[in-house]
């Protein structure tokens, strides 16, 4: 269902002459701004991290990736009675904001304020953890035409009012070294609100994956057989706002019929990025048909 | 306000006036074409001895109240022989004339249809007469010529790109251009995304394109008027004519039921370049099942009932199928399109003065989007319908007016945005069909009036309203787009009204008979809006009225000008400055995705901004002689600004485009042999390129900058196309048309994206400008025939 919105978006103009060339332009840029990732589930830490944007053109080699990296920040947590200011972690040469003290650990139904200094800049946000729906049952099918491979389907039923969104994770044992969103991972209840349907997801990948299985023509499938963890999560409506326009953005890059996107954020002063809260529930299935 | 009542005023009082000279008679009848009993438009009706004279009508008719006396007539049209005729006037006369084509035209004169002087003596301005003929010389892509692709050669009107739809005058947008067919309004003239129009040029006798000092009797849309007469269909014989291209084929059959009474003209065209190609494609592939194809009909029935009524009966029916399967994907994708319009009209003389013309008109113009994914299937789809009734006075009390009044009613319905979807069995919620009704209608006055020897006035005024009706629904969102409340209109239920004034007003002054000036004054309301959201106008953009939330756009402008013939008339120049402003524009706001229209008003994700374009036209035509042509260059600017788009800062339009150049040029090399050149510039499109780049989840996604902030390059292209007449026998013509699309093949560009290449954690990330150009050069070879 969501690869048909973003067909919508892709008009097909299909044309025996056209052709397409390399060119040299030059871009004005932009004054570099904050870009935060930012998450909080419950039961678990927050966890930030803070990077900046660059030029269009600017090199993008993994030194200048990790340069781009804040470290100085000061960025502290709070769910209105406690308040914690988030410690440096480094994690395979990246830094990472995060906690020990389980007092601000997430908590369902709070609201989470973010507040970060770097830069000589003062940035905040605000998310909540929703309450964690629960998805009926998943299962796998084969795809027609293939004796092997299938979409991971569920069957949801919507609560009645207005305003649910999620988002979907997978990973497989022993293929992903971690969990990956879906793609096409989030989806709000517009049109489905109340309603119980059956539906599917696309399996992600790792970001510019170059393995063989995840750029053929089967990528968007699960093998039969697969031990798939599932990590099924409800969010709030900005927080889906957020990587549905990211999604649509990463989605129509090239594509000249979509007007540009502009990626919401969630974050107040002048930054980019999402603070985002998760009411995450566990499940795992083996794929048989 | 105050003013345009005044001029109406003023108006009354001349013609009171005029009641107590001495006795007048009246010469009226019509002018028609000896070959073929078709009207004629626009001939001159001149009075040697009194240095006046008028021109005939759409429908031929002409009317002319001067003293008594004895006079000599002249009627003239370009390309045929005057007619020369005394007259004794001491009674209303009737006389028909029918005009001879002059055989000589192919050594001296080129181009007919237009008076001669027209250029400098006419108070219309800004107004540009397309002589078919002509265009019938000039390159044309597969061999099709096209009245659209046409105008875009000339100063202040510009293409909105290849393979895109409509076109853009004096910086209007897209649908500020009312674009009329035998009176019957199209909403979308195009075929194959923008590549040829609706027209077909075997069965159109003239076009007018009105790009400044829109006369009362037009409205509704703010920029310019297309105005398309069909042919009425050959009272004298039968007549079929055709021709066979490598994309497409047409064949149009006219002749009389009863000869000089009624007669009756039928035009197709078919596109076929998809089934040619359907059998190579091989079962296996995985777009099996591709395929566009279009098709055109054009019907037209008339009768002259008697001297005083007739009656036409006119119709015409298009569609665009685009289907698209890629089987790989388990995508399938199909948008049929099309127009269909019907209309009735009545031609009545109550007396040699006064001529009425009413019409009855139906006009629907539909498109659907279906995609199909897997077990999904997403259907979308768009409307508008219209019920036309008009009725339209001529008046022409003596030689020094031409006064017209009327008025016109529509009641639309649209259909924004009805989307269905549905997995397997379920059908997802998309919400009501919201459907919106209106009533649409104006009344105008306007009188031509040569109120001097050298000046003469054209002033009117239009009154025009919408109203919005019930059965309606208005949805209160939140904002995030889902539904807070609902406001509920029952049927034939009041929603809102709008109405407003439309003064209108044009002067020509005579500095000689050789040169004039110009000047014009209008204000025009637009009710009906169309919403695009990609940067290029397609099929999917929709036509939305105005509503309880959307007002109607309203502009003024300003434009005067030099005109100048050279040489008896040989040569026409002319420059023109103007200046519009633009109110109540429409975009969509930031971050809406079509999707949001289900269950929803389409208008709810619409933001609104005011907009304004200045500029100069040049414009120098040669029309005699064995090389002749035209070269037109505008030089202007466009703008926008919206307090919610772009921090509220002033931007360039999409199509804003600084200078554009048209060179137009035919040489008849030989009697059977016309070479034709066409050059066409323009600077480069306004579009919005990202800025900078940042990386979340480790994926790269780019920041876009000020809304249209990046020029492309420039546009330029040249067109040639060589006609070979083959031998001609009373009863058969034919000839050959080679044309070659961008002789240079240059890579034009039509759009800019990036291309990300490799893996940013691994460090090998590269990203790649790429331009996307449309067409190269492209030759084609048609046949056509007549007999």
């Amino acid at each position: 269902m969501k690869k048909i919105k973003k067909y919508i978006i892709l008009i097909l103009p299909l044309f025996l002459w056209s052709c397409e060339k390399d060119i040299d332009i030059e871009l004005k840029t932009n004054d570099e701004k904050i870009v935060v990732e930012g998450a909080i589930e419950q039961g678990i830490p927050p966890m930030v991290i803070l990077t900046k944007s660059v030029g269009f053109f600017a090199p993008t080699d993994l030194e200048s990736y990790k340069n781009s990296f804040i470290k100085n920040a000061i960025i502290t947590v709070s769910d209105g009675t406690t308040s914690v200011v988030l410690d440096t972690f480094s994690i395979q040469g990246y830094t990472v904001y995060s906690t020990l003290n389980s007092a601000i650990f997430g908590q369902v139904g709070k609201t989470y304020h973010l507040e970060i200094k770097a830069l000589g800049k003062v940035l905040t946000s605000t998310t909540t953890i929703p309450v964690p729906q629960q998805i009926n049952s998943f299962f796998y099918k084969d795809q027609p035409g293939y004796s092997n491979y299938g979409y991971l389907w569920f069957n949801q039923t919507d609560p009645p009012e207005y305003g649910n969104a999620y988002r979907i994770f997978t990973q497989r044992k022993g293929k992903d070294i971690r969990f990956l969103p879906a793609d096409g991972s989030v989806w709000d209840d517009h049109l489905i609100n109340g309603l119980t349907f059956e539906a599917f997801i696309w399996r992600g990948h790792e970001p510019n994956s170059t393995v063989e299985e995840d750029i053929n023509e089967t990528s968007q499938y699960y093998h039969q057989g697969d031990t798939i963890y599932i990590k099924f999560c409800t969010i709030d409506l900005p927080h889906f706002d957020f990587w549905e326009s990211f999604e649509t953005a990463a989605f129509n890059d090239g594509n000249p019929f979509a007007a540009p996107t502009t990626i919401r954020t969630n974050i107040e002063g002048g930054a980019l990025g999402i603070w985002g809260g998760y009411g995450v529930t566990y499940d795992t299935i083996v794929a048989v048909d | 306000m105050k003013n345009s009542l005044l001029i109406l005023f003023s108006f009354l009082f001349v013609f009171h006036s005029d009641v107590f000279s001495q006795k007048k008679y009246t010469i009226s009848g019509y002018v028609k074409d000896k070959a073929n009993g078709e009207n004629s438009v626009g001939a001159s009706i001149y009075i040697k001895e009194l240095l006046k004279g008028n021109t005939s009508s759409t429908y031929g008719y002409y009317s002319i109240t001067i003293e008594e006396g004895d006079y000599t007539i002249v009627v003239s049209y370009m390309g045929y022989k005057d007619i020369e005729q005394k007259i004794s006037l001491h009674k209303d006369l009737r006389i028909n004339f029918e005009i001879e084509e002059d055989v000589i035209t192919t050594e001296e004169f080129q181009v007919i249809g237009e008076r001669e002087d027209q250029n400098t003596n006419e108070a219309k301005m800004s107004t540009v007469e397309l002589e078919v003929e002509q265009i019938k010389s000039l390159p044309a892509i597969f061999g099709e010529i096209d009245i659209l692709k046409t105008i875009q050669l000339l100063p202040g009107v510009q293409s909105a790109g290849e393979g895109n739809s409509g076109f853009y005058v004096r910086g209007g947008g897209p649908d500020q251009n009312l674009i009329l067919l035998d009176g019957a309004t199209i909403y979308n003239a195009s075929h194959l995304f923008g590549f040829f129009s609706v027209f077909n040029a075997d069965a159109i006798k003239d076009v007018e394109l009105i790009k400044g000092g829109m006369p009362a009797e037009f409205g509704g849309r703010l920029s310019s008027v297309l105005d398309i007469t069909m042919n009425d269909g050959n009272f004298k014989e039968y007549k079929v004519d055709g021709g066979i291209g490598i994309i497409s084929s047409r064949l149009t059959i006219q002749g009389p039921i009863k000869k000089d009474t009624a007669s009756f003209i039928i035009s197709g065209r078919r596109t076929y370049l998809g089934e040619i190609i359907q059998p190579f494609i091989s079962d296996s592939s995985k777009f099996k099942g591709s395929n566009y194809y279009f098709y055109d009909l054009n019907a037209k029935f008339n009768w002259i009932v008697s001297e005083k009524d007739r009656l036409y009966l006119s119709g015409y029916f298009g569609r665009d199928v685009f289907t698209f399967k890629n089987s790989d994907d388990g995508f399938g994708m199909s948008t049929p399109w099309g127009n269909t319009i019907a209309s009735l009209r009545w031609n009545h003389l109550f007396n040699n003065k006064l001529f009425l013309n009413t019409s009855v008109i139906y006009t629907d113009y539909q498109f659907e989007v279906g995609l199909e994914q897997d077990q999904f299937e997403f259907r979308l789809y768009s409307g508008v319908t219209d019920w036309n009734a008009k009725l339209d006075f001529n008046y022409l009390p003596s030689i020094l007016h031409n006064v017209k009044f009327g008025a016109n009613y529509i009641f639309h319905k649209f259909v924004p945005s009805n989307a269905s979807a549905k997995s397997g069995e379920v059908d997802f919620n998309t919400g009501d069909i919201i459907i919106n009704y209106a009533h649409d209608a104006a009344f105008y006055a306007s009188d031509d009036w040569d109120v001097t020897e050298k000046l003469k006035v054209h002033g009117g005024l239009r009154y025009s309203l919408f109203q919005q009706i019930g059965p309606f629904k208005r949805y209160n969102n939140d904002e995030f787009g889902n539904p807070k409340d609902t406001t509920v209109y029952d049927k034939g239920e009041a929603v809102k009204l709008y109405q407003g004034l439309e003064p209108r007003f044009t002067m020509r002054y005579n500095i000689n008979n050789q040169s004039s000036v110009k000047a014009s004054y209008t204000q025009n309301y637009q009710y009906i809006h169309l919403a695009s959201f990609a940067s290029v106008s397609l099929p999917t953009d929709v036509w939305v009225p105005s509503t309880d939330l959307v007002q109607p756009q309203f502009s003024t402008q300003y434009a005067t000008g030099y005109f100048r013939n050279f040489k008896e008339n040989k040569f026409e120049s002319s420059v023109e400055v103007y200046y519009k402003t633009m109110e109540n524009q429409i975009e969509y706001s930031d971050g809406a995705l079509p999707k949001d229209n289900a269950g929803n008003n389409v208008d709810n994700a619409f933001t609104f901004g005011k907009g304004w374009s200045y500029g100069a036209e040049l414009f120098f035509k040669k029309k005699f002689g064995k090389v002749n042509g035209w070269v037109g260059y505008t030089l202007s600017w466009t703008k926008r600004q919206f307090d919610e788009l772009n921090n509220g800062e002033v931007f360039f339009a999409k199509y804003d485009r600084r200078h554009d150049v048209s060179i137009v040029f035919t040489y008849d090399i030989s009697k059977r042999l016309t070479l034709g050149a066409t050059w066409v510039y323009a600077s480069g499109n306004a579009i919005t390129l990202p800025v900078s780049r940042y990386v979340i989840q480790g994926q790269i996604v780019s920041e876009y900058g000020d809304r249209n902030w990046y020029r492309m390059d420039a546009y330029h292209r040249m067109d040639l196309s060589l006609t070979l007449k083959g031998k001609e026998t009373k009863k058969f013509k034919s000839s050959w048309n080679f044309s070659v699309y961008n002789v240079y093949n240059r890579q034009n560009p039509y759009f800019i994206y990036f291309a990300n290449e490799g893996d940013v954690s691994a460090g090998t990330l590269n990203v790649q400008a790429k331009q996307v150009s449309l067409f190269g050069i492209i030759p084609s070879i048609a046949w056509n025939f007549s007999f």
